[in-house]
């Protein structure tokens, strides 16, 4: 056991210098190496309820996008009139100092986490009562919804979109605002995998297993499945807030159907990693989301115009070579590896029987 | 889990080492060539537009390096662009646009197509001091920012139809008139309504239907219908080449009559060809028109451009290619007057132009928009099943006159 553990401190620490040192190992990198980590929160975050939970969910980047939208709307609305920031072709400029630039931000994110959370027990409440497709359809929906009303709303810029908060210009080196945006995104993705591995080792998870295997039965054991429903979707939520409230600022410029409720992207993406690294593992939607931003990164530009098509050829192959991710997959290959334990005179047994 | 996490340490070191390798960067200036980077729409919503504005990029390198190139320093130089597609989504234009210039060490950027992406890429050419020509980013918001490095060859959007509506008073004696609007949910098109609302403050007409469509317009039934009710003076749309398209199927479909029908994008659109007599009396709002009568010495005129054009892509120019061309001249002079490849130096010269292209003149002002050129207004008019685009406002360059009121569908043939 202690054994074990000295392994796996190996390993974190090993992981976090290297997340620490790669900012600086790969500078030129900066923003993709964010981009990872905040496809890695919202890969890990879906997990728990497509993964554990069972329940498929389109309706993450609802709260991505509130989040996005949030964070840059207090940051702006704490020190100068948002109205007037958002109207297009207003004639004045505002300018954030410094401190004011870091505090709106800071504000903003912990709003960011925290309204997202209240809406996923409010809109929960309401329809985790449906189960399978219907639940997945009526996420989708919302997320579409969320997207066509944020793009009528004038104080948010509504159509026009909305020009986040410019870095400060004080701070000259042109370094700073990729290192800030990529140690906040990091931050939140250590957050997000001590709370996620924490979930792994408790009780809550168990009772997510049970609703995913047999919600019925679930209930029938006495356990009041709408409320862990419930509180699980809100832990998604908080996170996917600070993922969204992040990504706004790093790209400068919110638009509402494609960059803030951007369903048909980052919707789509964190179900496809979840699944692509194995769907209800801890390690799978990591690993998914690192493997699918470099096959993104990688390969994306060398088949300018058909990259879709490849990405629908990487979907269909998931779905037919991998239907249980990469890590269900290396399960099933080497399951001693995974601490099962396989008896070759049981195994033996089974294929004579057959 | 041994061998797991060895794998796992492997697999970490291996991409660490590519990456590293990987990190080398291109230079700005390649030996002969001078490098430009251009996050393009090749796909989405916006990639026919995209593909005008890529062709138009094309077509000017084509031309600016087999006549010489770019002289600096005495010694001459090639153009390269190197493009990437941005799948007509902001996020990833700002993306592609920070990989452009760190990792292919991009010193000088063409811009992407529409206004909303040009506004996720101005931030980021901002940050690292790139100079950027835009030629299809119009959006009057991206000149108020105060940004140093961004220079548009094209007129703002807001000017896009401001004149139809003064056209309108005009062929109402005068009088104010009663204006019904669909616009899409976008950059762009927004500010095109902004101007709308200016003109129609000024000339105290009133705005009697102000709809907000969704983006990809494929259906505005909901409009016309209000259209058809409230008998309006004019009837404003505006959602790229998508909208056009929409506007005209479903206004013949539904035989809505009105006026005076003024858009945006009609020959991105190709509306003259893919609708026909049905797209016949529109009014449509233009940067550029091969018949007018600009000229330089690398296209000669217009009706050249137009010509070489076909030639080279087998369809004629929307005004989108002819301004992405433009954009190439643009730099190719700033090189040259800056003599050096400094970009501070470049971004100097670029501020100081003041040409003609066979697109129209240009000149920034001090957003960075061109405020040498007006806008034009075309009118589709038709001659048997044959369709073609005749410029009619301003009256400098107007080849015919503006046909007015549109006939009812019930007179048309």
């Amino acid at each position: 056991m202690n054994k074990v553990k000295q392994k796996d401190l190996m390993l974190y620490s090993g992981l976090i210098i290297l997340g620490l040192a790669a900012p600086f190992l790969f500078s030129a990198f900066k923003v993709q190496l964010t981009y990872l980590c905040v496809l890695i929160v919202l890969a890990m975050t879906w997990n728990l309820q497509g993964g554990e939970m069972g329940y498929n969910s389109f309706g993450n980047i609802l709260f991505y996008g509130l989040g996005m939208y949030l964070t840059a709307s207090v940051q702006v609305g704490m020190f100068f009139p948002l109205a007037e920031w958002t109207e297009s072709g207003g004639e004045k400029t505002f300018v954030h100092t410094t401190a004011e630039y870091f505090q709106g931000i800071g504000v903003g994110l912990l709003v960011a986490a925290i309204v997202p959370t209240i809406v996923a027990g409010a809109i929960g409440y309401a329809i985790l009562g449906l189960r399978g497709h219907y639940f997945a359809i009526c996420t989708l929906g919302l997320g579409i919804a969320a997207g066509e009303i944020a793009g009528g709303i004038e104080i948010i810029g509504a159509g026009q979109g909305f020009t986040t908060p410019p870095f400060p210009a004080e701070i000259v080196d042109p370094e700073a605002r990729g290192q800030f945006f990529y140690f906040l995104s990091f931050l939140v993705l250590v957050l997000a995998f001590i709370f996620v591995k924490y979930i792994y080792g408790s009780r809550f998870r168990l009772i997510l297993n049970a609703i995913r295997d047999n919600e019925d039965k679930a209930e029938a054991m006495g356990i009041q499945t709408m409320k862990y429903k419930i509180v699980g979707w809100m832990c998604s939520a908080f996170f996917c807030g600070l993922a969204g409230g992040i990504m706004g600022g790093l790209i400068g410029y919110i638009d509402s159907t494609d960059v803030a409720f951007d369903g048909r992207e980052m919707g789509v993406f964190m179900v496809l990693m979840a699944i692509l690294g194995g769907k209800g593992t801890l390690w799978g939607p990591i690993i998914g989301a690192t493997l699918f931003h470099f096959f993104k990164e990688g390969l994306w530009t060398f088949i300018l115009g058909w990259q879709y098509v490849a990405l629908g050829v990487l979907i269909v192959v998931i779905v037919v070579y991998f239907p249980e991710g990469l890590m269900g997959w290396l399960r099933e290959k080497y399951p001693e590896r995974f601490g099962e334990v396989i008896d070759e005179k049981d195994r033996k047994a089974q294929v004579e029987l057959k | 889990m041994n061998k797991l996490v060895k794998l796992f340490i492997t697999s970490i070191s291996a991409i660490t080492l590519a990456l590293v390798s990987f990190t080398s960067s291109f230079a700005k200036v390649d030996g002969e060539y001078i490098v430009l980077g251009s996050a393009i729409s090749l796909t989405g919503k916006y990639s026919s537009n995209g593909v005008h504005t890529q062709n138009g990029y094309n077509m000017a390198v084509d031309r600016i390096n087999k006549m010489g190139g770019v002289k600096v320093g005495g010694k001459s130089y090639k153009f390269e662009i190197i493009y990437y597609d941005d799948e007509s989504n902001p996020k990833r234009a700002a993306q592609l646009a920070e990989r452009l210039i760190k990792q292919d060490g991009v010193h000088y950027m063409l811009g992407p197509y529409s206004s909303g992406l040009t506004k996720a890429i101005a931030p980021v050419t901002e940050k690292y001091k790139i100079p950027m020509v835009e030629a299809n980013g119009a959006s009057r918001s991206l000149f108020t920012k105060g940004y140093k490095y961004l220079f548009a060859v094209l007129s703002p959007a807001n000017q896009y139809l401001e004149v139809a509506i003064d056209l309108a008073v005009e062929k109402n004696g005068g009088k104010p008139v009663r204006i019904a609007q669909a616009f899409e949910q976008d950059a762009f098109s927004q500010d095109v309504r902004l101007g709308i609302l200016d003109a129609a403050k000024r000339t105290g007409s009133e705005i009697i239907i102000d709809d907000k469509l969704p983006k990809e317009l494929n259906d505005m039934a909901a409009t016309l219908a209000k259209v058809k009710a409230t008998k309006p003076d004019v009837l404003v749309v505006s959602g790229h080449t998508k909208g056009a398209l929409t506007a005209i199927r479903q206004i013949s479909e539904m035989k809505v009559d009105v006026p005076m029908l003024a858009m945006t994008h009609c020959d991105a659109a190709k509306l003259s060809k893919q609708h026909g007599k049905n797209s016949e009396y529109a009014l449509c709002a233009s940067q550029w028109h091969k018949n007018l009568s600009y000229k330089d010495k690398f296209f000669g005129g217009g009706k050249k451009y137009d010509k070489d054009f076909k030639k080279e892509f087998g369809y004629a120019p929307p005004y989108q290619s002819a301004e992405s061309s433009a954009a190439l001249l643009v730099f190719k002079d700033a090189f040259e007057r800056a003599n050096s490849f400094d970009r501070d130096k470049v971004r100097d010269a670029l501020k100081d132009t003041d040409m003609q292209t066979f697109y129209g003149n240009i000149k920034f002002g001090p957003g960075g928009q061109n405020v040498a050129k007006p806008m034009i207004l075309f009118q589709v008019r038709c001659k048997g099943d044959t369709c073609e685009n005749k410029v009619v406002a301003p009256t400098k360059w107007a080849s015919d006159k503006f046909y007015h009121p549109i006939p009812k569908w019930s007179e048309r043939g």
